[in-house]
C-alpha cells in the first residue's frame, strides 16, 4: 500500500479503509435517494445556497444579449411594428370566426362528455441551467414552489410542449424534457387521431412506440397530446414524425419523431397551473 | 525534513481553487462546450489530493461529489462515490504521478480520470437506468486538458521542484 510518508506516525486509517467506509456511505446514499427519496431535504438545502450563484453567473450572458440587441433593436422594431399592424388587422377577422368556432366547439365538447380544460393559468419561468446527466435530459427553471409550481406540471414554449416539471425547490425547479430517454409522453397522431405513446429516445428524439404495422402514419404527421393521462391538457403539439421504417423481427413499426418544441434553444418557458391535481407518471 | 513531493498549498489556495471550481460549474454552459466540459470540481478535489493528501482527502471528494450530483440533479452518491474511488486512485499512485512533469502526468492521469467518469456510469446504470450514449466521456478529455494546463502553470510558476513554500 502506497502510504503518503506524512501519515507514517500517525494513527489513521489507511486510504483502503476510508475509501470503503465512504463506499458504504455512498452506496447507503444511493439507494435512500432512488428507492425511498428521502434525500430532498438536501437537495433543497444545496438549492437555496447555489441559487444566487446561478442568478449572479448568468447576469453577464444576459448584458451581453442585451448591449447586442440594442442597436438593432430600433429598426428592427420599426419594421415589426408595420408587420404586426398588417397583421392584427387581418387577426381581428380570423378571431371573430375563432370566438364562434370556440364556442360551438364548446358546446360540442360538453355534449360529448370529453374532459377539456380551458383557461389553463400559466406561470412563466425561464431556464436557468441546463442539467449535465446523460441518463435524463433536464433543465433547470428560476421559478419553484413559490411561484406555485408543483410536480408533474406541464412545461410549453410557444412551438410546444417541453417537458414535466419533475422536482420542486423553493427559487427553482428541475424539469424532465420530453426527449428525454424513456420519457413517455400520451400523444395522438393529429390527421387520424390514432393515439399512442411517444417515448424519449436520448440525442434529442422522441419514438412513438407499439404502433402496429398497418396504422397510418406519415412523415410529416403531427402529435399532440391526446390529454386521456390527465397529467397533459389534450392538444399541445409535441412531435413531428420525421421518419417511418418497418422492421421483419417486429410487428411494430419503428416511428421516429422530432419534438416541435424549441428544447436547445427555449429559454422562456410556460408551466400550464391547471386546475386539475397532476399525478406523476 | 522536506520531502521532495512536499509543494504548494495553503488553506487559502485550496478553499479559493475549490470554490472557483464550483463557480465555474455554476456558469450556463451549453451545446458543444457543455459536453465537453471539464469536471472543475474533480480536478480541484483530486489535484490538492495529490499535492496536500494532509487536508484533502476521500471525505472532501465525497461532499463534492455529492455537490455534483445535485448539481447535475442524478441520485445522490453517483458522484460522491466515483470521487472518493478517484481520490483513493491518485493515493495510491501518488509517488508515481508527483514524478513527472506536467504533460506526462496528465497523460497518467487520463486513466484515472477516465476510471472516476466510468465509476458514475455504473453506479448510475445500477440505480437509474442504462445510458443512451457514451457522450459522456468527453468531459474525460476535456479535464486531462484542463489538468494539463493547470500542472504546466503551476510548474511553470514554481519552478522545476516545486518546494514547500507553504
Amino acid at each position: 500500500m502506497a502510504m503518503p510518508d506524512q501519515f507514517m506516525f500517525v494513527r489513521r486509517l489507511g486510504p483502503g479503509a476510508r475509501l470503503l467506509i465512504w463506499l458504504l456511505v455512498g452506496i447507503s446514499l444511493v439507494v435512500l435517494d432512488s428507492r425511498y427519496h428521502a434525500l430532498e431535504g438536501l437537495r433543497s438545502g444545496f438549492s437555496l445556497v447555489l441559487q444566487p450563484v446561478r442568478e449572479f453567473l448568468r447576469a453577464p450572458t444576459e448584458l451581453a444579449d442585451e448591449l447586442g440587441g440594442f442597436f438593432t433593436r430600433h429598426r428592427a422594431l420599426q419594421k415589426e411594428r408595420d408587420t404586426l399592424l398588417a397583421e392584427r388587422a387581418a387577426l381581428m377577422a380570423v378571431q371573430a370566426d375563432a370566438r364562434d368556432l370556440a364556442r360551438e366547439n364548446r358546446e360540442l365538447r360538453s355534449l360529448l362528455t370529453l374532459q377539456v380544460r380551458h383557461g389553463e393559468q400559466g406561470v412563466r419561468a425561464a431556464e436557468l441551467y441546463r442539467g449535465h446527466d446523460w441518463f435524463a435530459q433536464r433543465i433547470m427553471l428560476d421559478r419553484g414552489s413559490a411561484a406555485g409550481l408543483r410536480n408533474g406540471l406541464p412545461v410549453v414554449d410557444a412551438d410546444g410542449l417541453v417537458g414535466q416539471v419533475r422536482r420542486v425547490y423553493p427559487g427553482s425547479s428541475e424539469v424532465t424534457l420530453v426527449s428525454s430517454p424513456g420519457h413517455l409522453t400520451p400523444v395522438q397522431i393529429e390527421r387520424t387521431g390514432q393515439r399512442g405513446l411517444a417515448a424519449g429516445s436520448g440525442q434529442g428524439r422522441l419514438e412513438l412506440r407499439y404502433m402496429p404495422a398497418h396504422i397510418d402514419i406519415k412523415v410529416g404527421d403531427r402529435l399532440l397530446t391526446s390529454g386521456i393521462d390527465r397529467v397533459y391538457p389534450s392538444g399541445i403539439p409535441v412531435a413531428r414524425v420525421i421518419r417511418v421504417s418497418r422492421s421483419e423481427s417486429s410487428p411494430y413499426l419503428r416511428v421516429e419523431c422530432e419534438p416541435v418544441a424549441g428544447l436547445d434553444r427555449t429559454r422562456n418557458v410556460l408551466v400550464l397551473i391547471g386546475r386539475q391535481q397532476a399525478p406523476l407518471p | 525534513m522536506n520531502a521532495p513531493t512536499a509543494s504548494i498549498g495553503s488553506w487559502r489556495h485550496i478553499v479559493g481553487s475549490l470554490a472557483l471550481a464550483v463557480l465555474l460549474e455554476q456558469w450556463p454552459w451549453g451545446g458543444w462546450a457543455l459536453a465537453w466540459r471539464p469536471d472543475f470540481v474533480l480536478l480541484g478535489v483530486l489535484f490538492w489530493a495529490l499535492h496536500q493528501p494532509g487536508r484533502v482527502g476521500i471525505g472532501t471528494a465525497f461532499f463534492f461529489g455529492l455537490l455534483a450530483d445535485f448539481q447535475d440533479g442524478v441520485v445522490f452518491g453517483q458522484h460522491a462515490i466515483a470521487y472518493a474511488a478517484g481520490v483513493y486512485l491518485v493515493l495510491f499512485l501518488r509517488l508515481r504521478l508527483l514524478q513527472f512533469e506536467p504533460l506526462r502526468q496528465a497523460a497518467q492521469m487520463f486513466p484515472v480520470l477516465l476510471a472516476v467518469q466510468l465509476t458514475v456510469l455504473l453506479v448510475g446504470w445500477l440505480a437509474v437506468n442504462p445510458p443512451t450514449t457514451l457522450a459522456m466521456l468527453l468531459p474525460v478529455v476535456g479535464t486531462t486538458v484542463l489538468w494539463y494546463l493547470v500542472a504546466g502553470f503551476l510548474h511553470a510558476w514554481h519552478g522545476k521542484g516545486m518546494q514547500d513554500r507553504a
